[in-house]
């Protein structure tokens, strides 16, 4: 029993070890193992194609069941079209001459999502090869919902409009004041740094602003829903978003130019 | 092995179809303690399984959890410790209904541990992961099924 159990034992021991040293690099390393997970992800790509365009076509489907698939591509043409209108009529109303290069919308299917950050960020099917640019805003519906912080060749991560780390400059279309768009890792999105004596109505418009350096300013985030609690001086607006959020399928990225679309005044 | 690796990317495929709806039952886990549990207990062969798990485990940490060495650790642990309640059950003991047992033991204390670990405590998460359990039954009952008609007249 002893001459059996003793490998058994040592190789367990062993895998524990190595589980355990795996599970250490993983946290002390996160570039590294954030290789790894893109590597893993290369491979299996391939293989999960059809699994992609299975969910897809089942995805389709349903859509055509219950006849809203017409009227949501209709209706997700419309916003783009729209979104590709007021980028050009910025750039045709701009001070300063337009740049040569076109702004174009790179449709992206969403690969990866993990619970422990739902929140933070997403991993979508295109990348530097297909002209995601790191900084791009990505879109869902018409309004952004994160923006590309890494590319590799045919893959990029998205972070989230909900995610902690995420800060970006937005106005209130109504107000014109201006605000950070924040999120807080749990699936709200706050607009910081706005006046207490503004008076904010649930509905507003929140839109990015001309101060971003990477992102077009007039771009849709969501709307106002209710005041925070006022800190600071500052009373913290919380934002519903435009996009389905918790159900992110495709998002369209803006591709060659978002790092130099024109900045001009509403 | 090569059966279970098949299974291994079964569940990553289903894991694909149903990203952001379900988390996919652990088939590469209870399939990998179903081939355990129905072969000679070599020690070699075990230790073969052994590591196996880990490798799976940490595949699946790569692919969905971005923290590789702890769905391996899971899995060797679960294996183990059904490998050790089956080493210590008399051979007449060793039914189908003693695997079921022991396999539904080790999915839900594999599925708890990422929950655990991972998920952020609320409604939505503990049904995803009763959802994940019960889908785990019918692919239990097949195992045993086939358990119970093939293995015993192999090797009880």
């Amino acid at each position: 029993m002893v001459s059996k159990l003793n490998p058994i034992l040592v190789n367990t021991l062993l895998a524990f070890f190595c589980g355990l040293l795996l599970l250490w690099f993983s946290f002390a390393f996160p570039g590294v193992t954030q290789r790894m997970v893109d590597l893993s992800g290369a491979v299996l790509h391939t293989l999960e194609l059809p699994a992609q365009e299975l969910r897809l076509l089942v995805q389709a489907t349903g859509n055509w069941i219950m006849e809203r698939k017409s009227l949501q591509d209709r209706n997700r043409e419309l916003e783009l079209e729209n979104l590709t209108l007021r980028t050009v009529l910025q750039r045709a109303t701009a001070p300063t001459p337009p740049p040569d290069s076109a702004v174009g919308m790179i449709v992206a299917r969403v690969t990866l999502r993990y619970p422990d950050a739902w929140w933070k960020e997403i991993r979508i099917d295109k990348g530097l090869n297909q002209g995601v640019m790191v900084g791009a805003p990505a879109l869902s519906d018409g309004f952004i919902i994160g923006r590309v912080v890494r590319a590799g060749g045919d893959y990029s991560w998205v972070e989230l409009v909900t995610s902690a780390s995420f800060l970006l400059a937005a106005v209130v279309d109504d107000t014109w004041d201006l605000g950070v768009i924040n999120g807080d890792d749990m699936g709200n999105i706050w607009l910081l740094y706005t006046p207490p004596e503004v008076e904010f109505t649930r509905g507003m418009v929140v839109s990015t602003a001309l101060v971003g350096d990477y992102l077009p300013p007039g771009i849709p985030i969501g709307n106002i829903w209710s005041q925070g609690e006022t800190r600071d001086g500052f009373m913290p607006q919380k934002i519903v978003s435009g996009a389905h959020l918790t159900q992110l399928y495709n998002v369209q990225i803006l591709g060659n130019g978002a790092e130099s679309a024109p900045r001009i005044p509403k | 092995m090569i059966a279970s690796l098949l299974v291994w990317l079964l569940q990553d495929f289903m894991q694909v179809l149903a990203m952001g709806i379900m988390l996919v039952p652990e088939f590469f886990l209870l399939v990998v303690l179903y081939k355990l549990i129905s072969g000679p207990l070599v020690s070699v062969r075990i230790a073969g399984w052994i590591w196996f798990a880990f490798l799976g485990g940490v595949l699946w940490d790569l692919r969905w959890a971005a923290s590789p060495g702890m769905g391996g650790l899971i899995n060797v642990l679960a294996l183990v410790l059904v490998y050790w309640v089956w080493d210590r059950t008399p051979a007449g003991g060793r039914s189908a209904l003693l695997f079921a047992a022991l396999a539904s033991c080790a999915h839900f204390l594999s599925g708890i541990a990422r929950y655990v670990a991972w998920a952020v405590p609320s409604q939505a998460a503990l049904r995803l992961f009763a959802i994940q359990q019960l889908l785990a039954v019918p692919v239990l009952v097949g195992l045993c099924m086939i358990y119970a008609f093939k293995v015993p007249q192999t090797h009880v």
